[in-house]
């Protein structure tokens, strides 16, 4: 079907019995004059000198160079001449003396009956003494017509010649359905006259050598300018700056086709959104060049975009609603809670105790999963922050180890291991940390019931800059079915019906362990366990390099000031500062965190010389947190002993910050050692005071933190003009929820937690 | 205010008497340290029943304890033997060094504890006089 002309030149418009080349012969369409020549007439009785000089009549007509053929006035072949024979692959005998009819309807294809149409031609040439050209007839592959010479002698029809022509194809439309049209031809018209395709074909170099009306509508260049030139016309910068064009030539070599989606370029510089097709094209085994073919697609992308624009816009809804929503409910969850742990105090009948232990167990395990959901929609809107704070990677693991290990049943032993390449301090976010590790190991107690849980912790990787912190737990618990292994990570799934209702929890855990280590530059995995049934997890972090003590320093000002505002202003002589100390006293609340009831009446005493009046008293690190969550905005400092029973003031500073309160932790500690400030402030802590406490050493910390420190519960200052609603008073309703409404307004908003 | 010698550190013990609204009363500091001193007597006796039990760990934190209240009173002399029981509560000598020997660690709390008893009924004594406080 292939034409032969090369692709570099446009396809013959008019060509038609080019495709037929087997039964092309030299006769010029008009070589037949309009009325029949003197020497065919027949007049054989009559002779004169001149026609003694003719050649023989009949040798005349078998030799003329037309397919002739003589029929009787009854339509019987009397003669073929020798051109006819031959186009025709007769013989004399199949022919001569057969009714033309009847010969036709033996040598044409038998489709239909085209004799009906040459007869009525032959009586209209006959009854009209004209010359008469049938329609079309078809033959093989080619279409032939019959020009129909009646021939007269006065009122006598002596003979019909008929010439026999291969016709050009007429193209009228029912033509288009009659098997001689030949399949260029149809291929070409449908190509032409598709208007919603740009369809064209490039040569082997890439340059257009066709053109169709849909590509003249698309891409609104004329036939006449486009041909010739390369088709890397039709790209934009970008893709020529890569070399889209010529690659997707070389792809399509290579695979045989090729498909892209992009920009494409319109004459007139607009742009429209693509899909373009290129086939390679191949004539006999010889690439000749590319086929292509452009849809516009830019109706279809926009509606995709905005469909995109909806989801994205839906999901960002969900997530602060979720995020808003359980902030209304974490804050009287609080309250249950500490209602709940007062309660347990109180004298209680058996049963009793085990309802309020059921409700203070549920409650619990509701506030879990509260704070999973609201860390899990803040991780998916993208608003949560790390916070860059110094971090004491071994202490974290062995706190935390530490406080899963109360958990135990006491046929599983933890073994801990920390590289003593580990540094001593760096720079990240410990409690994300932390609340990583912590997930991870409470899932290894969770399941496993005998055994240990080895908790490893080394370098993976060190530059200039940082460190690559690996930390990995490996229990011997059930372990997890392979099948489960691939959906570990995903938000919502626990991997077996059974271990849920075993287990609770919300199935959100390690979908917010793995976005937390993603935040921290570092990645989390599971493989099970190679010397026996458990798993192993793992997860690296990344974390910064500090370089000298002076760095820490700065460095805990900036990190520690909820507003970034410097900590250290120039500080006023000690007089001045009892007095505005005792000035904004009586408006302040306290919580002292202390359990040797001596030290309670000191600090008391103390505190109260200086003017404070309105302290509360805990006596542990548990009620210390029950009370500072049960009113997250009551307390304008916290004094926090360290050792003490139940929960000591590490965990207790900890968990406090880990719903999100941001109150000024002091730690009080008798502890001298290096490092114990740098503890205190791993876990959350703001500054330290030695023990004993003394009492300028306790103005000075106090006036730093009431005074000279922006209050925790306003915004921060960045963002404090689009918040002028939230109260300032000591009344202020919990703050948690204030930091939380910023997180929703404005991801890239820092937030206090 | 009368000196106390070696038993109590006095920049630390003044600023608890300064709490007091009145000096004739005391009544802030008088009753507190009675309280340390009844605190104290309870805590030897818990300490007395651990060291039966060789209970290392509850020594450790029994000393630790004590030890806080009498720092903040300023009572050096019973806070430093309360530091020593903290230490080898938790098998270490006073310099933060490991002492395996358990018996070692057992023998050194039973010295500490003794001497301990003997500063604090001395220091109960001076206190009592100095609040005019009879038995």
């Amino acid at each position: 079907m292939a034409t032969p002309q090369p692709l570099g030149s446009p396809v013959n418009g008019n060509g038609s019995g080019a495709a037929t080349g087997d039964h092309d012969h030299d006769t010029p369409p008009t070589s037949l004059p309009p009325t029949p020549p003197p020497a065919l007439a027949l007049a054989p009785s009559s002779s004169t000198d001149l026609r003694s000089h003719l050649p023989d009549l009949a040798l005349l007509f078998d030799l003329t160079p037309l397919p002739q053929l003589i029929l009787s006035p009854s339509c019987a072949i009397t003669r073929a001449s020798a051109r006819f024979l031959a186009d025709w692959g007769v013989t004399v005998d199949q022919c001569v003396g057969r009714d033309l009819l009847s010969f036709l309807q033996a040598y044409l294809q038998p489709l239909g009956d085209p004799t009906g149409h040459i007869a009525a031609s032959i009586d209209d040439a006959v009854s009209s003494r004209a010359v008469r050209t049938t329609k079309a007839i078809y033959r093989h592959a080619s279409s032939w017509i019959a020009r129909i010479i009646p021939v007269f002698k006065e009122d006598e029809l002596l003979a019909i010649v008929t010439e026999w022509r291969e016709s050009p194809v007429a193209l009228a439309d029912q033509e288009l359905f009659k098997p001689g049209l030949s399949n260029d031809e149809a291929f070409r018209i449908l190509v032409q006259a598709v208007k919603d395709y740009a369809i064209f074909l490039l040569d082997t170099n890439g340059r257009i050598a066709t053109w169709n009306t849909g590509a003249e509508l698309l891409k609104g260049y004329k036939r006449d300018e486009i041909i010739g030139q390369h088709f890397s016309v039709f790209y934009g910068k970008e893709d020529l700056d890569i070399g889209k064009p010529g690659m997707e030539l070389e792809i399509c070599l290579r695979e045989g086709r090729v498909e892209d989606e992009g920009w494409r370029y319109k004459k007139d510089g607009t742009r429209f959104w693509a899909n373009v097709t290129i086939t390679a094209v191949y004539k006999d085994g010889v690439h000749v060049g590319f086929g292509k073919v452009t849809r516009d697609l830019s109706e279809h992308k926009s509606a995709e975009s905005r469909l995109i624009r909806a989801y994205e816009e839906s999901e960002k809804l969900k997530s602060d609603f979720l995020a808003n929503m359980s902030h209304e409910i974490r804050t009287p969850m609080h309250g249950i809670l500490s209602a709940c742990s007062l309660l347990i105090d109180n004298p209680l009948s058996e049963r009793q105790r085990d309802i309020v232990n059921i409700m203070d167990e549920s409650g619990q395990v509701l506030l879990q999963v509260i704070n999973d959901i609201l860390d899990y929609s803040k991780l998916a809107s993208g608003s949560f922050s790390i916070t860059s704070d110094i971090v004491g990677v071994s202490s974290i693991v062995a706190s935390v180890v530490r406080s899963v290990q109360a958990t135990l049943p006491p046929a599983v032993h933890f073994e801990l291991f920390l590289s003593p390449e580990l540094p001593k301090s760096v720079q990240g976010d410990p409690l994300r940390y932390r609340q990583i590790l912590q997930n991870i190991i409470s899932n290894a107690a969770k399941f496993t019931e005998k055994g240990s849980i080895r908790v490893r912790a080394t370098v993976q990787e060190e530059d200039e800059k940082s460190y690559l912190i690996l930390t990995e737990v490996t229990d011997t618990g059930i372990g997890i079915p392979e099948h489960a292994t691939a959906s570990l990570f995903t938000p919502f799934t626990q991997y077996d019906i059974t271990t849920t209702k075993r287990y609770k929890g919300t199935g959100l855990g390690l979908s917010i362990a793995r976005s937390l280590a993603e935040l921290m530059e570092g990645r989390i995995g599971y493989r099970p366990n190679p010397d026996r049934h458990g798993s192993i997890f793992w997860f690296t972090a990344r974390f910064k390099k500090i370089k000298s003590l002076e760095q820490i320093k700065n460095w805990q000002q900036r990190g520690f000031n909820p507003d970034g505002s410097p900590l250290e202003v120039p500080s006023a002589d000690a007089p001045a500062r009892v007095s505005e100390l005792a000035d904004s006293a009586s408006t302040k609340t306290l919580l002292l965190v202390e359990d040797n009831v001596i030290n309670q009446k000191v600090m008391l005493g103390l505190l109260r010389s200086l003017g404070f009046k309105n302290t509360a008293l805990a006596s542990n690190g548990a009620e210390a947190v029950n009370m500072v969550c049960g009113k997250p905005a009551a307390y304008d400092l916290v004094l926090m002993d360290i050792n003490m029973p139940i929960l000591d003031g590490h965990e207790a500073a900890t968990r406090i910050r880990e719903h999100g309160i941001r109150v000024p932790i002091v730690a009080m500690t008798a502890y001298a050692l290096k490092g114990d400030r740098e503890r205190c402030l791993e876990h959350g802590m703001d500054d330290y005071i030695p023990k004993p406490v003394d009492k300028k050493n306790l103005i000075k910390t106090l006036a730093r933190w009431l005074l000279e420190t922006r209050d925790y519960r306003l915004p921060p200052i960045d963002v404090s003009a689009d918040n002028s609603v939230i109260p300032t008073s000591d009344k202020v309703q919990p703050i948690v929820e204030v930091t939380d409404k910023q997180v929703g307004q404005d991801g890239d908003t820092p937030v206090i937690q | 205010m009368p000196d106390f010698g070696d038993h109590v550190d006095n920049t630390i013990f003044s600023q608890i008497l300064e709490m007091d609204e009145s000096e004739a009363d005391r009544d802030f500091s008088g009753p507190l340290v009675l309280n340390f001193f009844e605190q104290a007597i309870e805590t030897f006796q818990k300490m007395e029943d651990a060291l039966s039990e060789k209970d290392l760990n509850t020594l450790s934190s029994l000393g630790h304890f004590l030890k806080g209240s009498s720092a903040t009173l300023g009572f050096n002399k019973i806070r430093d033997s309360c530091q020593v029981i903290q230490q080898y509560g938790h098998q270490l000598t006073v310099d933060g060094s490991t002492e395996p020997d358990e018996n070692v660690c057992l023998q050194k709390i039973t010295d500490a504890l003794k001497a301990v008893k003997v500063d604090t009924k001395e220091l109960d004594k001076a206190m009592k006089k100095f609040f005019e406080v009879t038995e």
